[in-house]
């Protein structure tokens, strides 16, 4: 369970999430959804300490966030993917996997590339490649595949499909229903609410950064106001 | 140009050209991992050849010993300008511009200590003291057994460092923080010990760099200083992020201004005086027509940044 309390963040001085609070349970595939603007990404960031925090508290389980470096968030187990820039890529496909696994003993590394290979079939295929030389969506699997090495309980996916053709879309949202499956849970930013309302369990509606709406992924599906007003109409 | 002459330039091409590779990789270094361009790098020279200046002059006369002092020296001189200037700076967030000039400012107080020090025990004028011994004669061109240090000992540090990065998990992690500083914060990479350590290598490189100097000439607290346009020239060949690109810099450097210059002598009366302004000319050119230095050149699509 992650509990965001009266969180007010942003950029520089710029607050953007206003007083929000909310909380995601454990084990869930929770969507958060919103216009440009609205503050998702804000939130992704503000749980792993990347951003500027004015007030409020973040804890997973009963640990506090707010005021830990990055690096600390991310050895309890939550692991960040960011809309850019998140694969390394002057390195090569199997450098990115080994620094994602870096953590792990040697043994476990072991079993978790090869799990790796099931999951992400497509990142054995070279190795050796630059990583910055990979196709739209062999790229968001290698960050995705990055994130998941260090074997973290909660993911956080800032928009994981943008920029993706439908049919490799389809084939992320079918990686990230494989984690929520081995019991990992799911925060993922989306801009194309009705597609990944037909994967998650939960939906969070943000709007000029509070909380708009919160339900079940059926019940926003069916609240027609929240999709037309808040989501536009994809 | 006469052809002894020729090869004695190409001799000194080799052994000045190692030296300013194990020098400028370590501009790369910084400048990729830590960003920052660091001028006071030349320092860590002079402090590592007086370093292997007062071992040697102890009595302690093998090179390794010597050296081992020289990249210890550099390498704190290093870390302790990066724990008590670069580190607090960068975290109050101030400019690049305010970085390099406090860069100049490390590398000043060290020169000035240097200059202290060598006033206080008189040791100007001074080369560490391996006894010279001629390898190889043949007309004008002389080897001697600096020349059987200084070069190989470059090539395989340069060769180790290469390894060290390319092959080592460390070198892994700095090259991650070189690539995205932020996703490896996300991933977990203690970016703060992984720059400590780059720190110490940089450093203790440059010291050694400075110790092989020294050797075959003689030790000032101006030294390093002396030979840092020609060194930053080589790293702005290597568009300060490629290592091939800044050891061949290196090696272009070296030999405009060893077998160019003379050639330019020789042939059409250029006065050797004008050797300095070589560097400022590489760097002026490089800046103008090729920004991002050699590696382009090199580079060929999908192979892997070295």
């Amino acid at each position: 369970m992650i509990t965001v309390d009266r969180l007010t963040a942003g950029y520089g001085k710029l607050e953007i999430l206003q007083n929000l609070s909310l909380s995601f349970a454990t084990g869930q595939f929770s969507a958060v959804l919103g216009p440009n603007g609205s503050g998702k990404s804000t939130l992704m960031k503000a749980i792993m300490g990347i951003n500027t925090i004015f007030g409020g508290s973040v804890r997973l389980a009963r640990q506090e966030l707010v005021g830990m470096p990055t690096e600390a968030i991310s050895r309890l187990g939550i692991a960040y993917v960011p809309q850019r820039e998140n694969i390394f890529d002057e390195l090569t496909v199997l450098e990115n996997l080994q620094l994602g696994a870096r953590s792990l003993a040697s043994a476990e590394r072991e079993a978790a590339l090869a799990e790796l290979l099931e999951l992400f079939p497509v990142l054995g295929k070279r190795p050796g490649q630059r990583a910055g030389l990979l196709s739209g969506g062999e790229h968001q699997m290698l960050a995705i595949a990055i994130a998941w090495l260090s074997r973290p309980t909660l993911m956080l996916l800032d928009e994981p499909s943008a920029g993706l053709a439908p049919a490799v879309a389809v084939e992320v949202f079918a990686v990230l229903q494989a984690l929520v499956a081995q019991g990992i849970t799911l925060i993922v930013v989306e801009q194309n609410a009705r597609r990944i309302l037909q994967y998650c369990d939960q939906a969070f509606v943000l709007r000029e950064g509070q909380l708009a709406f919160q339900g079940s992924a059926e019940e926003c599906l069916r609240d027609e106001e929240t999709i037309k007003g808040y989501l536009g109409v994809h | 140009m006469p052809p002894a002459l020729l090869t004695t330039s190409l001799v000194n091409t080799i052994q000045i050209g190692s030296l300013y590779a194990l020098m400028a990789l370590g501009i790369t270094l910084t400048f990729s991992v830590m960003k920052l361009p660091n001028f006071a790098h030349a320092d860590y020279v002079s402090a590592g050849a007086y370093a292997a200046l007062i071992v040697s002059l102890s009595g302690v006369l093998n090179p390794f010993v010597i050296m081992a002092a020289a990249f210890i020296v550099g390498a704190l001189a290093a870390l302790i300008s990066h724990l008590f200037v670069f580190k607090p700076l960068e975290g109050r967030d101030v400019s690049l511009y305010t970085l390099i000039l406090s860069s100049f400012a490390v590398g000043l107080i060290i020169r000035y200590i240097l200059f202290l020090m060598a006033d206080y025990f008189n040791l100007f004028d001074l080369r560490i003291a391996i006894p010279l011994r001629i390898l190889f004669r043949e007309g004008s061109l002389i080897l001697s057994n600096l020349f059987a240090w200084v070069v190989p000992t470059s090539i395989v540090l340069v060769i180790a460092l290469t390894l060290l990065l390319n092959r080592t998990p460390l070198g892994r992690e700095m090259r991650a923080l070189a690539n995205n500083t932020s996703l490896a914060r996300v991933i977990g990479i203690p970016v703060e010990r992984v720059k400590n350590h780059a720190w110490l290598l940089v450093g203790g490189l440059a010291g050694v760099a400075g110790a092989l100097w020294g050797m075959q000439t003689a030790v000032s607290p101006l030294m390093g200083w002396a030979a840092v346009l020609s060194v930053f020239a080589a790293a702005i060949l290597g568009g300060l992020s490629s290592f091939t690109g800044t050891i061949l810099g290196a090696y272009v450097v070296a030999f405009s201004e060893h077998t160019v210059m003379l050639f330019l002598n020789f042939n059409f009366g250029v006065d050797l005086a004008y050797k300095p302004a070589i560097p400022f000319i590489i760097i002026i050119a490089v800046l103008l027509i090729r920004p991002r230095g050699l590696t382009q050149l090199i580079k060929r699509g999908g192979e892997l940044q070295r």
